[in-house]
């Protein structure tokens, strides 16, 4: 092995040539994606009238002063509305990767007479496209008086048939029954297993979850707009779609460009905190078991 | 890994574990009776009735039958049938954007766990590819359309380079505006994808690559043979998602084509349809009629999707 | 990269945590300032019987800034302002909503009062939703201008609420441009060279000659010529005709975009308003006094506007444009405050006069306009000094607010939106019918199309 062989040699410029071809094609990539990010921030230094007049690729001088008017505006309370967005966001993505692993682990790790039909109902639900059953939603809400109240908005994230298709997926590949049962020879009770065993095995698939439903929970507008208008209820979205709609003595585009970026920090903060656990991943060791 | 998991008894000892497996999905199923399945039965019970409101006055619910999905299916005076323009409509902006999101997702997902490539800075790429979707898609929208509008600096500098005389309107040609919505889409989510195939790769039992590694696999070896095979489960899910999603593309054509989808109601995707019907008159009986539709494409193509992927088990 | 990552991190995560902070403090700052406002003549006119909380539906903060600046709040009422955003119809469906389930609420959660805009106000007056303001004791009309009671009443006559706003609309245009173009820029003159389409028509291809556009986009001119129809969108038998007006508007509209005397986009699009720049090329644009008040925002820009530039006058046909109402909700536990409300907005001269020096309105009350009218000190800095209320005064004279439908608001952005499509060449005449026609059945199942 220590000899250099000519094979040896020309696979590693052959290695050299294919690590060139990957740093473009993700330096290219990610122009793109900052691009629209410049874009944004761009937009977000310019004043309204500066807006107006189309875009441009160079950023302005007003980001302090849209900073200061987002932040002072009397009719939305900035601060407010993350805490409302973080409170609704990471109670749902909370609750929908952990009952959707508990329901993932319950369908792969047992066998019951019901066990096929259970799994091909959610399968058959998941296609089915949320804004078909929305308005139903909405006016059983109303009906149940659940108007201006974070209920509907984080409880339904128990059940979510796309987070449970994952851990299920992930599961096949990843977890082998052998585990389960070496656990039970310990004697493991079914419920402290799943908690302390199979979830930390699952660490990647939780992390990956756990920050796709918390942004699509901080970034959602349809539900919400439908349920909550008390101003001390309203998420991010809202605000800045009150603030779109403005009337045009109030309308400021920098500052609608200057809140949608505000509002994407604490997303990157939670992806970032969370895509650590990602690459950590499983070591090689547990699922030997 | 089927045939580890069919060899591994569920009863050891004469214990019965059943009951956990109900107990385990029984929280599952309990919020979804209340909060989905009661809207659900209703949309598609709506269906089958005459039911919207004129201003403020309701009108039905009646009882038409199969009317409305009769009034779907007829054609209009050129012979199209819309349901089906639109269905064609969102399968091409589908294909357009998911294509690339999933080969290139998988190419990335591969690169990022390479231990040969040993890619440096990924926390770095890994961020950047992923923020995009961070960026609520109707915003991710406005910002193209000011880019690409008729004073945008997209025309600026194709005037500046004398390649148009004047500016091209972007949001007016079939292929153009197409096009932008299938890299927007591709934008807004192949970086999702990409970590959901690298958390799917990293699951991987790390053996496994060694053990390839030790019998001298090449690295597209390792990846047909041992990748592959492992990741199928979450490749069919990225593919079935992807779908899923793919067939309820709303927020991004909606906001740049402020609802028309233009030109000539080439970029009118079925959501955007059934919105149509959904807001002003609240029209629940041809609404419900056309959710039906979509929930039957899209059922028929994930099954189909499901069984040719995972066929060779 | 790593640490600037985490020093970012740092950062922001203490900037969170400091909102956070603040955040607990917010509910009470935003304790209604109601209480604080109340001066003690305005006791008497909150009787126990009725509620204490005042419920205001509205789609922006526009009226919530006049009302909160210029109306004194009885003592012991608290006023709860409920604000949606008018996108994407989200204002109208809670509005609807909050009005069917009035019935089943406590008095203090019903609506008192809520604010519509002439394309639908229709939909509530003619309601049973809304009531009869003239019981409550909001008689005098003697002041207002005609149109804008009669865009408050029922088909039956019953009057629904008031607005505090009258919005005749006229053509405004670039002085330096009809200098170029007219040889003139004195509202007189250019009114007399402008004052039928067919002058308007031949005008714009002189402008084209000269190197300008008539019009910033082909819709510009839709509201003059719809305003001036003989006949509603939907008739009685609830089938769509296009009146002889609207007819004239698309065959105007195609002539303007085919011969490049206009651009061809929508009003409210960047390629419209950045016309108004300095560099613009455009010479006229319609609007009342709310629009180059507030949305020519790029012409008064200190750098690249052309603010002074402007001036305006009637145009080929007298028409108006927009307007908010307030409209008296059924169920009103508050009847006495919401009667008050409504007569203080068309009635009291203070608070109108104010409405005029301070923001800029074009006010409901004819008298208060007349004395803004004759006064030779008023000017408008933006309009060269003209007396933009003089002109308004003359312009309400002429509006007619007939022929309207509750489906006013997306029929017009509708057929304005297929059109242009047939405009900019994308499809035939007959496919952007076909797909208007089409969006009408989707958006109205009980209108019937050709």
């Amino acid at each position: 092995m220590n000899e250099l062989s000519k094979e040896n040699l020309s696979a590693r410029r052959k290695l050299k040539a294919s690590r060139f071809a990957v740093y473009v094609i993700l330096i290219f990539l990610s122009v793109l994606c900052l691009f629209s990010f410049y874009m944004l921030f761009v937009n977000a230094t310019r004043s309204n009238a500066d807006l107006q007049g189309g875009f441009k690729l160079l950023p302005s001088n007003y980001f302090f002063k849209n900073l200061y008017n987002a932040w002072t505006d009397a009719s939305i309370n900035i601060p407010r509305g993350m805490l409302n967005s973080f409170i609704i966001a990471a109670s749902t993505a909370l609750l929908s990767t952990y009952f959707s692993a508990l329901t993932a682990y319950g369908i792969h790790a047992y066998d019951f007479k019901l066990k096929k039909v259970a799994f091909t109902f959610i399968m058959a639900v998941m296609v089915i496209p949320t804004q078909v059953s929305a308005t139903g939603f909405y006016q059983m809400c109303v009906k149940l008086g659940w108007t201006n109240s974070y209920i509907p908005l984080i409880v339904p994230g128990i059940a979510a048939p796309v987070v449970f298709f994952y851990m299920k997926q992930y599961m096949e590949s990843v977890l082998p029954m052998e585990i389960i049962d070496a656990a039970r020879v310990d004697g493991s009770g079914e419920f402290r297993t799943f908690n302390t065993i199979i979830l930390p095995m699952l660490k990647p698939a939780i992390a990956v979850q756990l920050i796709f439903n918390f942004v699509q929970s901080w970034n959602n507008y349809f539900m919400p707009a439908l349920l909550l208008d008390k101003a001390e209820m309203k998420t991010v979205p809202l605000m800045i779609a009150q603030l779109r709609s403005a009337d045009y003595s109030k309308f400021d585009m920098g500052k609608v460009y200057m809140f949608i970026l505000l509002a994407i920090l604490p997303v990157v903060i939670v992806y970032i905190l969370l895509s650590k656990s990602i690459i950590k991943g499983v070591t090689a060791g547990s699922v030997k078991g | 890994m089927n045939q580890l998991r069919d060899k591994a008894p569920t009863k050891r000892k004469g214990i019965s574990y059943a009951k956990w497996g109900y107990l385990f999905i029984a929280p599952f199923f309990i919020t979804y009776a209340i909060f989905n399945l009661y809207p659900l039965i209703l949309t598609i019970y709506n269906s089958f009735f005459e039911n919207y409101r004129s201003g403020l006055k309701q009108v039905g619910p009646n009882f038409v039958g199969l009317a409305n999905y009769i009034k779907l299916f007829t054609p209009d005076a050129n012979g199209t049938i819309d349901i089906l323009k639109y269905a064609g409509n969102t399968v091409v902006l589908w294909l357009g954007g998911a294509i690339p999101q999933i080969v290139i997702a998988l190419l990335l997902a591969i690169f990022f766990t390479s231990y040969r490539l040993n890619i440096k800075g990924q926390q770095f790429f890994k961020t950047v590819i992923y923020m995009p979707n961070l960026i609520m898609a109707s915003a991710f929208s406005m910002l193209f359309f000011t880019l690409f509008s008729n004073v945008g600096p997209v025309n600026q500098l194709l005037m500046q380079m004398g390649i148009a005389d004047q500016p091209i309107d972007f949001f007016s040609i079939k292929i153009t505006v197409r096009g932008l919505i299938c890299l927007m889409n591709f934008l807004l989510w192949f970086g999702n994808t990409t970590i959901l195939l690298m958390a799917g790769i990293m699951g991987i039992d790390q053996n496994m690559f060694e053990a390839a590694n030790i019998d001298g696999a090449s690295a597209t070896q390792t990846f047909f043979k041992v990748t592959l095979p492992l990741l199928t489960p979450i490749l069919v899910y990225t593919i079935i998602t992807a779908l899923i999603g793919g067939l309820q593309m709303f927020d991004v054509p909606q906001v740049l084509t402020n609802g028309m989808g233009t030109p000539n109601r080439t970029s009118t995707t079925l959501i955007m349809y059934l919105n149509n019907y959904l807001k002003t008159s609240k029209n629940y009986g041809m609404s419900g009629a056309i959710s039906v539709i979509i929930f039957i494409i899209t059922g028929l193509l994930s099954i189909l999707v499901y069984r040719s992927l995972t066929k060779k088990d | 990269m790593k640490k600037a990552f985490s020093l970012l991190l740092a950062l922001v995560m203490v900037l969170s945590l400091a909102a956070c902070g603040g955040s607990t403090a917010a509910p009470a700052t935003e304790a209604p300032a109601a209480t604080e406002a109340a001066a003690p003549a305005a006791t008497e006119a909150a009787p126990a019987e009725e509620g204490k909380v005042f419920n205001i539906y509205a789609w922006n903060e526009e009226f919530k800034g006049f009302f909160e600046k210029y109306y004194t709040v009885p003592e012991g009422i608290t006023v709860n302002w409920i604000i949606n955003p008018s996108d994407g119809g989200v204002y109208q469906d809670k509005l609807d909503e909050a009005l069917l389930n009035q019935e089943n609420v406590a008095d203090d959660e019903k609506i008192d009062m809520f604010l519509a805009e002439a394309d639908y106000i229709l939909k509530y007056t003619d309601s049973e939703f809304t009531q009869d303001i003239t019981a409550l004791g909001v008689t005098d009309f003697s002041n207002t201008y005609e149109y804008t009671v009669q865009a408050a009443s029922d088909p039956n006559g019953t009057v629904k609420g008031v607005s505090f706003q009258c919005c005749p609309s006229a053509l405004i245009y670039r002085r330096s441009i009809a200098e170029a173009v007219l040889g003139t820029s004195d509202p007189a003159e250019v009114q007399a060279k402008l004052d039928s389409w067919d002058k308007f028509n031949a005008v714009a291809a002189d402008a084209k000659a000269k190197g300008y556009y008539m019009t910033s986009s082909e819709a510009e001119t839709f509201r003059v010529f719809s305003n001036n129809g003989t006949a509603p969108l939907v008739n009685d038998n609830g089938e769509l005709v296009l009146d002889d007006a609207i007819k004239a508007w698309q065959a105007q509209a195609k002539d303007f975009s085919d011969n490049g005397y206009t651009l061809t986009c929508d009003i409210w699009s960047d390629e419209c308003t950045a016309q108004m720049f300095a560099d613009g090329k455009t010479m006229c644009y319609f609007g009342p006094a709310w629009y180059f008040n507030f949305c020519m925002g790029n012409a008064q820009d200190p750098d690249k506007g052309c603010s002074g530039d402007w001036a305006i006058c009637q145009g080929p046909q007298a028409h108006f444009w927009g307007g908010t109402w307030l409209l008296a909700a059924t169920g009103s536990d508050n009847p006495t405050m919401l009667a008050d409300i409504m007569d203080t907005f068309i009635n009291d001269e203070e608070v109108c006069s104010n409405l005029i020096a301070n923001e800029a309105q074009f006010t409901n009350n004819q008298a208060v306009n007349a004395k803004f009218a004759e006064d030779p000190e008023y000017g408008n800095a933006f309009l060269g000094g003209q007396n933009d209320v003089a002109v308004f005064v003359e312009l309400a004279k002429n509006i007619k607010f007939e022929n309207k439908t509750i489906y006013d608001q997306l029929l017009t952005e509708g057929l304005q939106g297929f059109w242009r499509e047939y405009c900019d060449g994308a499809v035939t005449e007959e496919e952007a019918m076909a797909n208007y026609y089409k969006y009408i059945n989707e958006k109205y199942p009980e209108i019937v199309t050709p």
